[in-house]
């Protein structure tokens, strides 16, 4: 007889989950591939307009105004911190109603798992996802452009895995409103637009409004971002940075139970309402 | 004629305004990337010369308009296909007694409307701004290349079209096309930026004149070849991306009636 309940079931219904997202990565590869090639397209446009705009002076002008000449490590590290929230985002949030447009999303809800399971289950494929994005693509640019600090991306990755817990609240809280709005390609392209332009992707969030930085202030992404430039470009260390990751752990505790509270709110309202098969 | 294109674009205009979420989305989304990429560039201008950095910026404007067209070729009138595809309707689309390209074209129409809505709106929002960000210098060398530009896309939107027919991972090509043409075709920043091999890239791809001439009538900016002569080419390649778009679109939608593939997704 199967096991249905206790931890034994539970890591049993988390690795069928993990297993069936990374199929679904490995059986479509082209999307993981444009996460890999993203970043560094975005990158030579960022560079290509600033070329174009500073002229021969553009590399000094980017230092004033940044503290570092290296543009390329600069404006990878945002990428790839950009790259890894879209995933999650597209992800935990848009999986949902992928499920409900096939019709499946009264099965997987009708299995004897929490809805938590299932969601922190999609979410561990994530971690390996956006692990070999972030890996591939600032390991590739830090073995070419920047060999001797390659080390220390092992400690702006620890930056990132600080930074997914958060995130994946975050995609908890989408998973919710897919089930309820049933709108979330629209929804889900103009968040990660909107992380792209307050967490200081391709720039420092000081060069936004004061107003637009309280905003940033509370997004995970910001603090990764800023944590890696200066691991990875100023020689800083986690330890020394003790005071944003001591607010990356608060986010990693806050936005998960913030997240799953207002996505159960919903799923339970969706239930009462037989929204759930509605597309 | 006239009623089947009237017929594809009032049905694509009732599916678009059905969607709020996606008209709404579309609006916000299409300044705030313009802005996300102007303060990332404004890392690189020089610290003092504010008309130097408008006037790239203004550069910049008009690479944003050729890109929201250019992207409606891509996900917009080549994508018609796919989603006809993936709802199910295609066979019952090409079995209606109409030209199977009317489809396209209708759908183009709508989404040159939208699109224009859109360009007007972020140009308002940009000219309020101020800072000399929107600037048109010849408006009626600017409609004539903005009409070559678009008879260009609605061939190369028939070619995506008809490649997705073929092609069911359609979205990463989508991607791979328009990310690779913003890039080469001096969307953003004048082909010469761009290192020697890969400027011949840039120089073989239609669009790259067609940007270059919008831009030439908007902005006054120098153009690749002497004006004259690449306005000839441009109208060239113009006619001849229509006519090799409808050409493909026809023998692969024959090929797939043949092979049983057209509503497989």
């Amino acid at each position: 007889m199967r096991t249905r309940s206790g931890l034994k079931a539970t890591f049993g219904a988390l690795a069928a989950i993990f297993w069936k997202a990374i199929k679904h990565y490995t059986r479509y590869p082209g999307g993981f591939v444009i996460y890999l090639i993203m970043p560094f397209l975005f990158s030579i446009l960022i560079f290509g307009m600033g070329q174009f705009v500073g002229g021969g002076n553009a590399a000094s002008n980017f230092a004033v105004r940044t503290g570092t000449t290296n543009f390329v490590v600069y404006e990878i590290l945002g990428s790839a911190v950009w790259m890894t929230s879209w995933v999650v985002v597209e992800d935990v949030g848009v999986a949902l109603r992928d499920e409900q447009m096939k019709g499946t999303l009264e099965q997987n809800f009708l299995a004897p798992i929490s809805r938590f399971t299932l969601l922190v289950g999609m979410s561990l494929a994530d971690v390996v996802i956006t692990s070999v994005i972030f890996l591939v693509v600032v390991g590739a640019t830090m073995a070419v452009v920047l060999p001797s600090g390659f080390l220390n991306i092992f400690q702006a990755f620890l930056t990132l895995l600080i930074g997914l817990v958060p995130m994946f609240g975050i995609g908890f809280l989408f998973a919710g409103f897919v089930i309820k709005f049933k709108e979330p390609y629209v929804f889900t392209q103009l968040i990660n637009l909107i992380f792209a332009t307050l967490t200081g992707t391709y720039y420092p969030v000081t060069f936004l409004p004061y107003w637009v930085q309280f905003m940033s202030g509370v997004l995970p992404q910001t603090y990764v971002i800023e944590d890696m430039r200066r691991i990875v470009l100023a020689d800083q260390t986690l330890v020394s940075l003790y005071g944003s990751v001591f607010i990356l752990l608060t986010l990693a505790l806050a936005y998960p139970v913030i997240g799953y509270a207002i996505f159960r709110q919903l799923e339970r309202r969706a239930s009462v309402t037989g929204e759930f098969s509605k597309y | 004629m006239f009623v089947e294109f009237k017929a594809s674009f009032v049905k694509d205009l009732r599916s678009y305004v059905r969607y709020p979420a996606w008209v709404v989305g579309e609006f916000i989304s299409t300044p705030l990337w313009f802005f996300f990429f102007a303060i990332g560039v404004t890392l690189f201008a020089p610290a003092t010369a504010s008309s130097s950095r408008a006037g790239g910026l203004a550069f910049f404007f008009f690479g944003f308009v050729f890109i929201i067209l250019f992207s409606t070729s891509v996900w917009g009138v080549g994508q018609s296909i796919r989603n006809e595809q993936t709802a199910g309707t295609l066979e019952q689309f090409f079995l209606a007694p109409v030209n199977r390209a009317t489809l396209i074209v209708g759908r183009w129409a709508r989404v040159f409307l939208t699109d224009a809505v859109i360009i007007t709106y972020t140009t308002l929002l940009l000219y309020l701004l101020g800072d000399g960000l929107v600037t048109l210098l010849h408006p009626v060398s600017f409609l004539l290349s903005l009409g070559l530009y678009e008879i260009a896309l609605i061939g190369f939107g028939l070619f995506i079209a008809a490649l997705t027919m073929r092609i069911k991972s359609y979205n990463t090509l989508s991607n791979l096309v328009f990310f690779g043409f913003m890039i080469l075709t001096g969307a953003l920043f004048p082909v010469t930026v761009i290192p020697m091999p890969f400027r011949y890239l840039s120089l073989v791809i239609p669009f790259t004149y067609f940007n270059d001439l919008m831009r030439h009538a908007a902005l006054g900016s120098p153009t690749i070849f002497p004006g004259t002569p690449e306005f000839v080419v441009a109208v060239l390649l113009s006619i001849s991306m229509l006519l090799v778009g409808f050409f493909t679109f026809n023998e692969i939608e024959k090929e797939a009636r043949f092979r049983g593939s057209i509503g497989t997704s």
